[in-house]
């Protein structure tokens, strides 16, 4: 269907008579597969043979969907169809275990067809209903390798990065609590990962993204006071500043500072806050901070239309609050959206309104 | 019917077009179900009922409504239809909420509910009632299928097929919105789920959501405007997600829902139109992701469907909630 980056002339080469005929056979073959699982599956044959030949065609084509239904069928007639003594077990282990294998696989050569994934959560928590929660709990932890080698290959897949917020919220689930520990939580060791992600890639906006998730959850469960808080607030603005020096071009950095600073204001809800108790100096404080911040690295980038759109962000913001020691003037902010009118010709459209609703 | 195999094989590496080539467009959706031959066509069998929606669909903006038959469109249609009240990709195969919902849009562009009926006694409820069983009553979302797998693609796809059925009071509107704002995030945007990342496709299928519900009201159309306007590149063509390549169907996703909250003024729409048309295969028609590369019907349906929205002269007027004509959303909703 929706091709994706394949060249024009790479898929019009004109094909010869014998390439032609032997497309013919791959077809009846293909066909005479499907038609063999279908009938198969009509007949109620639920059994090892139809899982093989189900295992054959997903294989040639994963994003057929019914087929999968169908393997979900028989996988879920074999479970029931066994008893509970111990080599029954070692079926239905050998029956997750061989799906596992075969969904990792193919994930790795379609890393975003749905329907792969969507088998391989059934699987984990059919896993759990059939053997267990220890077991569960094992399987979901092993689900972390897979992510890590999925978000290795594409740190972006954004498939591979909800399934990383489902496995972990699953395995905190099935974790028992420690003695006087309110939940066994990921919440750290997944700030630490995103801290790795954007080390390693500052464009990776899936990782500032899922970081803006984990940070009131981290600061809750750390039962972090006003000045845990407002450092934790600190050190991130200094990591993103570091960030936007280095490449002030990359919008990622610029969403996320965005998002620092939106956690300032008045109208952030409450559980979204990173700091709980900031008055309104304390806000003109960030935004004059910030302000200066910007105003230096123009130095610089005076071409970076991000850093005029980041001041007019903030004058914005700071002039809710204005009392009377304007850090800028508004000739400042029609010079900065006369630059962003200049720069960026193509959302000129948004620097008119933003004029107007600025007044300038 | 199938219409949505084949890359066009026309010759690489021409110069982009500075105009549609409609008539090579509806010979290339024309041709599409004829091309049995290619090991392709059956290896997309599962993608038919929504290649016969996009295919169909870009020949009324083309203005070219009959360039397909009618009879055979609703009779591919119609047996995809399940007891249940689902429609699965072609005959064969499981009901989903994605087919179902091109099979209503389908339906609806041909004004054959009638027919849906004659085929079907009180197949409009049936297939209400299908989609309306997929609604978690504890979340307010919808599944895909009775697998489960829950997204808001579906409760958007939910959302549209029974709107243009008159049928919406099947379901709780109000605890589907609540969801769908359960999934914004701090850019103004939207994910498929709770924590997920903003992604174009996903505004879509969320603001449209609360554009039918009329709850446009939910939505901080200042930030998301200002998110989905950087998805514009420097060539002209739009991105899904920030520091991603720029691809054709975007036009569409970034576009409509720029549309729904009244700014599509703030992108370049001259810019987007000549990204758009260096899509073509200016020989056989059908356009692609980008220049240069293999043509699809999905990127031709979303391709077309962007210029409509650009005003691009001499196409139907396409609905940016409902990606059909807007006539005949107008005329369902009247219903």
């Amino acid at each position: 269907m929706a091709t994706h980056g394949i060249t024009r002339a790479a898929g019009t080469a004109m094909r010869t008579e014998e390439a032609r005929q032997q497309q013919l056979r791959d077809i009846d073959a293909y066909k005479e597969l499907v038609d063999l699982v279908n009938t198969k599956i009509t007949e109620r044959q639920y059994t090892l043979e139809v899982l093989g030949l189900a295992t054959k065609l997903l294989k040639q084509n994963p994003e057929y969907y019914t087929i999968w239904n169908h393997r979900r069928r028989v996988l879920n007639a074999l479970f029931s169809g066994e008893t509970a003594d111990e080599s029954s077990k070692h079926a239905v282990n050998d029956l997750l275990q061989n799906d596992l294998q075969l969904t990792f696989a193919l994930l790795r050569q379609y890393p975003k067809c749905y329907w792969i994934w969507n088998h391989r959560n059934w699987l984990l928590e059919t896993a759990e209903l059939q053997q267990g929660a220890d077991v569960g709990r094992q399987l979901w932890s092993g689900e972390l390798l897979l992510v890590n080698k999925m978000l290795g290959a594409d740190s972006r897949n954004f498939h591979a990065w909800s399934y990383r917020r489902s496995v972990t919220a699953q395995i905190e689930r099935l974790t028992p609590r420690a003695e006087g520990q309110m939940t066994r939580s990921m919440t750290e060791s997944e700030f630490d990962y995103t801290s790795n992600m954007v080390k390693s890639n500052l464009s990776n906006f899936s990782a500032w993204h899922h970081r803006s998730k984990i940070i009131p959850r981290l600061l809750n469960e750390r039962d972090a006071d006003t000045e845990a808080r407002r450092a934790l607030l600190d050190s991130e603005l200094a990591l993103i500043c570091e960030a936007i020096n280095t490449d002030p071009f990359d919008q990622s950095i610029w969403f996320y500072h965005q998002y620092l600073m939106t956690t300032l204001s008045p109208d952030c809800p409450s559980q979204d806050r990173i700091v709980l108790d900031l008055n309104n100096s304390d806000r003109q404080r960030y935004y004059e901070n910030e302000m200066q911040y910007m105003r230096e690295i123009l130095e610089d980038e005076e071409d970076c239309k991000w850093i005029y759109e980041g001041l007019l962000f903030l004058a914005g913001a700071y002039l809710e609050f204005d009392n009377g020691t304007k850090i800028f003037t508004t000739a400042d902010m029609r010079s900065w959206l006369e630059q962003l009118r200049r720069l960026d010709p193509l959302r000129r459209g948004r620097w008119e309104d933003l004029g107007r609703s600025l007044n300038l | 019917m199938s219409l949505v195999s084949g890359p066009g094989r026309g010759m690489a590496s021409l110069p982009a077009e500075t105009r549609l080539v409609v008539d090579k467009h509806v010979r290339y959706i024309q041709s599409l179900d004829t091309r049995k031959d290619e090991l392709e066509y059956w290896l997309t069998e599962h993608l038919r009922l929504n290649g016969l929606y996009w295919g169909m669909t870009a020949l009324h903006l083309l203005g070219h409504p009959d360039a397909l038959p009618r009879e055979g469109i609703l009779k591919f249609v119609f047996s995809c239809l399940h007891e249940s009240g689902g429609f699965g990709a072609a005959p064969g195969h499981d009901a989903h909420m994605l087919y179902t919902c091109s099979a209503v849009q389908i339906i609806a562009t041909l004004d054959a509910f009638d027919e849906l009926e004659a085929h079907m006694e009180d197949g409009r409820r049936k297939i209400g009632q299908w989609i309306a069983s997929l609604q978690d009553t504890a979340t307010g979302t919808f599944a895909g299928d009775e697998w489960g797998e829950k997204d808001t693609r579906f409760l958007f796809n939910a959302f549209l097929s029974l709107s243009l059925m008159g049928l919406l009071d099947l379901v709780n509107v109000d605890k589907a919105v609540q969801h769908v704002n359960s999934c914004v995030n701090f850019d103004g945007a939207y994910g498929t789920s709770p924590g997920a990342e903003s992604h174009s496709g996903q505004v879509y299928t969320c603001v449209g959501a609360l554009t039918i519900a009329g709850r446009l009201d939910l939505v901080n159309q200042e930030k998301l405007g200002a998110w989905l306007s950087e998805r514009q590149l420097k060539n002209g063509g739009l991105n899904g997600r920030p520091e991603k390549t720029e691809d054709v169907c975007y036009s569409w996703w970034v576009m409509s829902s720029l549309a729904m909250i009244n700014k599509l003024h703030w992108i370049d729409g001259e810019k987007l139109t000549a990204f758009i048309l260096g899509c073509q295969d200016p020989d056989l028609g059908g356009l692609s992701d980008r220049p240069g590369d293999m043509v699809d019907v999905f990127h031709t349906h979303f391709g077309i469907a962007g210029l409509s929205l650009l005003k691009y002269p001499g196409l139907a007027e396409v609905d940016p909630v409902y990606c059909m004509p807007r006539d005949v959303v107008q005329r369902c909703l009247r219903k």
